[in-house]
């Protein structure tokens, strides 16, 4: 416990001024009535189909933690096998019954124009999500099941250090294995990439743009990679109308923040502090069904898997916009202008349809970045501050 | 001697063939069966004119008349005669009038009653029974309206007709491959001739059933073909002990269930090539294939047909990883290691060819069965025995391929598509060390 909360300490720490009080912020002005309440009726719909899609999820695997063990007979694997087969079907089943809520969710985006991706295409590439998800189960299992046999109840140790491991390397190894991006080719933005890298004593980083405009509108960056494979990819509808030269410039500090302050390094480190506790839940919940090393156990842990994911999400997503506040920050004292940073939030509002002042409830279970509102306020606050100074 | 099929309401004959062919004939088959192709198109649009007929009739009165009914009979007939010819799987050449009694016929009951639902939506329920026919090549069609030969015995008039043989799938590579065979012996090998026959005879149920002869649906099952085959013994045999109930939920991701197992079979696959060669050398020097290359190369073509088995909704239950004999309801059973001659391994890629290319054409059919079997099964959470067993004689077929290929064994793959055959020998004992003899 102690090792957790020394964990936690170390991850913390923030560049953002402890001091800083965010000014309210009017959003009818700030980003326009009409579009606030386009935004606010299109937002509804997904809150509407998050929380029946949660409950019908939970509700199915309810059920099959209960009758789930029945599936071992349609078996002929050893214990390991059998387990990924009650583990894959389990996926199945959530992913069937998910498919409604998506369905209509991907109907709803395109009824707003936020999706041009055909129906076609969204169920092909729901199916090869599928099955890079069943295989991802697969392997989880093998790697706990497999200890679960040989070390008994002490599994969840090494289980979750391995789990850790296998982050860290796929957070390495993912920008080597992308295929989808190309080079950056405008030269002005490179320049300003060169010269924020100085001012955060970073190397050259690769900054790269992913085609995305075929499929929709919508507006977005990310930073991805550690050490020597990190890189900073644009969705090439960002570097389009209606985005200024200067908004390109304040996305392109942010992400190169998220950088200069190891987020993707922290991001593993906070994982593993959920990892641990989450693999002793997981053990001792399951110990009644015979523990990790029967497949009898897997539709139990399933459940308790998403439940701890569902439990944890609040506390997860507040790390989240932790991080993305701090990197704000710093691409706010990188490019000096706050101006850009509003017009920005007001650009995602408009290309994204995003909700600037989402319900309470809504931030804390799916907002991983600070609400619109919340960061346009940042921006007056940086101003305010560096103005008094 | 003639063996009749099962009772079906179209059954397939094979009468005495002591498989000898006519080098001459064999040659220029496909320009002799020329007159055959034009007299069969002229036919075959008048027989579909004759079904369409039919079709009314039976949505009318629930039955055909019989000299229609006879008339499209001896189109299927006639048809079966000319494709038995081009396939090489019959010698004499055929009479134009598909009159009873050619080597390779088919037996076809007179009118029965017929629901008119099923015969309303004919067109579209024989499309599964069409694809799979396909895929086996034995499947034929026609169009265009004529007028009827004298020749034909039961037709009251003067009609045109018109076909086309439609070609593709595992007779047709049967045939290309008896063809180099019959040259170099003047025998047809006898496991090419069963399965193109079988392939001739469910073509020509398949056939019956498009144009209202019967309305039974086509049966692919390959005991079919017990009557006129056999399945000598082999050191690689498949052993199917599955029951055939297949759960719904189990069906429906079956491809995405198999992913794991694609995954290790690809990984396993690559040492499973550098041991065939390790076997290779160790084959040739000592003539023997060492124990330990022997159990892990039959352990990964075991693995290799649970999985297909699986993906193909031949099999039941989610496979091992290990290839664990008796471990699966559709498993392998290989023979201990043996001696082995050192020409056959040497030469051992090449004289594989002909084996793969039917492996590969019956790969096709096994694919037709995973498709069909997986919406029947989702549909009745039942697989169709006939569809399973067919898909258990291709991955018998496959696995004794592997088996040749990766020096399990030297005895060549046997093409018959029967699971378990008569204990009979069979007819025509073959010389030795010729490839391709026991197909």
């Amino acid at each position: 416990m102690g090792a957790l909360v020394a964990g936690a300490a170390l991850l913390l720490p923030t560049a953002t001024p402890g001091d800083l009080s965010l000014p309210a912020v009017d959003v009818d002005s700030a980003f326009g009535a009409t579009l606030v309440d386009d935004a606010k009726r299109y937002e509804r719909f997904f809150y509407a189909t998050w929380i029946l899609a949660q409950i019908a999820l939970l509700t199915t695997l309810w059920i099959y933690a209960r009758r789930g063990a029945g599936l071992t007979r349609e078996s002929s694997a050893g214990p390991i096998g059998t387990g990924m087969l009650l583990g894959m079907l389990g996926l199945g089943i959530a992913w069937l019954v998910g498919l409604p809520f998506r369905l209509a969710s991907q109907w709803w985006a395109r009824r707003h124009d936020q999706s041009d991706l055909g129906y076609l295409d969204w169920v092909v590439q729901d199916w090869v999500v599928l099955a890079a998800e069943f295989l991802s189960i697969c392997l989880a299992l093998l790697v706990v099941m497999s200890l679960a046999r040989r070390l008994g109840e002490r599994w969840w140790l090494p289980g979750a250090a391995v789990f850790v491991a296998i982050a860290a390397l796929f957070s390495f190894v993912a920008p080597y294995l992308d295929y989808t991006t190309d080079p950056l080719r405008n030269k002005a933005l490179l320049a300003d990439a060169r010269l924020y890298e100085r001012e955060l004593g970073l190397p050259t980083i690769p900054i790269r743009v992913e085609k995305v405009s075929n499929d929709t509108d919508q507006a977005n960056a990310y930073a991805f990679g550690l050490g020597p494979s990190r890189r900073v990819v644009f969705w090439d509808t960002m570097l389009r109308k209606p985005f200024s030269k200067g908004e390109q410039r304040v996305v392109l500090a942010h992400e190169l923040a998220h950088h200069s302050q190891d987020h993707l390094l922290k991001g593993i480190g906070w994982f593993a502090l959920f990892a641990v506790p989450g693999a002793w839940i997981l053990m001792r919940v399951t110990r009644r069904r015979g523990g990790m090393g029967t497949p009898e156990a897997v539709p139990l842990a399933l459940l308790v898997v998403v439940v701890i994911q569902l439990a944890t999400t609040p506390l997860a997503n507040g790390l989240s916009r932790r991080m993305e506040a701090e990197a704000d920050w710093k691409a706010l004292e990188l490019t000096r202008d706050p101006e850009s940073l509003e017009g920005l939030m007001a650009g995602f509002s408009k290309t994204g349809l995003g909700d600037p002042d989402p319900p309470h409830w809504a931030q804390l279970m799916l907002g991983t970045h600070p609400t619109l509102a919340d960061r346009v306020a940042m921006a007056r606050a940086w101003a305010a501050r560096t103005e008094s100074r | 001697m003639a063996v009749i099929s099962e009772q079906r309401s179209i059954r397939l004959l094979v009468r005495d063939d002591d498989l000898h062919r006519n080098r001459v004939t064999v040659l220029v088959r496909l320009f002799l069966a020329i007159p055959h192709f034009v007299w069969l198109t002229l036919w075959g649009v008048a027989a579909f004119v004759v079904a369409f007929v039919l079709w009314l009739a039976v949505l009318i009165e629930g039955t055909t008349p019989e000299n229609l009914h006879d008339f499209v009979a001896g189109y299927v007939r006639y048809a079966t005669h000319v494709a038995s010819y081009v396939l090489l799987a019959a010698n004499p050449y055929p009479g134009f009038r598909g009159a009873p009694g050619y080597a390779i016929d088919v037996e076809i009951d007179p009118p029965e009653r017929q629901g008119r639902w099923g015969a309303f939506f004919r067109l579209i329920l024989a499309l599964p029974a069409l694809l799979l026919a396909s895929a086996l090549g034995g499947w034929f069609s026609s169009g265009s309206a004529g007028r009827s030969s004298s020749w034909q015995p039961s037709s009251g008039g003067n009609e045109r007709a018109a076909w086309f043989f439609s070609v593709g799938g595992v007779a047709v590579a049967a045939a290309f491959l008896a063809w180099f065979a019959i040259l170099a012996r003047g025998s047809a090998p006898r496991g090419l001739r069963d399965l193109t026959a079988f392939a001739i005879g469910y073509g020509a149920q398949a056939g019956g059933y498009l144009l209202l002869l019967t309305p039974r649906y086509p049966t692919s099952d390959p005991s079919l073909a017990e009557p006129y085959a056999d399945l000598p013994g082999h050191p690689v045999r498949i052993v199917v002990t599955d029951d055939l109930a297949r759960p719904r939920l189990t069906v429906l991701f079956r491809l995405f269930l198999a992913i794991p197992h694609i995954v290790w079979l690809a990984l396993w696959s690559v040492a499973a090539v550098v041991a065939a060669f390790g076997a290779w050398f160790a084959a040739l020097a000592t003539g023997r294939v060492p124990s330990a290359l022997h159990r892990f190369l039959a352990a990964y073509g075991r693995y290799a047909t649970h999985v297909g088995a699986f993906v193909s909704v031949v099999g039941r239950r989610f496979p091992g990883f290990t290839g664990r004999a008796g471990s699966y309801g559709v498993d392998l059973d290989v023979d201990p290691p043996v001696l082995q001659n050192r020409w056959k391994t040497l030469f051992r890629l090449f004289l594989a060819l002909p084996a793969v290319i039917v492996a590969s054409a019956l790969v096709g059919v096994s694919v037709v069965v995973g498709l069909l079997g997986w919406w029947y099964a989702l549909a009745s959470a039942r697989m169709s025995e006939g569809m399973r067993n067919l898909g258990a004689s291709c991955l018998r077929y496959n696995a004794q391929t592997y088996a040749y290929l990766a020096l399990l064994t030297d005895r060549y793959p046997y093409g018959a598509p029967v699971l378990e055959g008569r204990s009979m020998p069979i007819a025509d004992p073959e010389p030795a060390g010729v490839p391709g003899d026991s197909f």
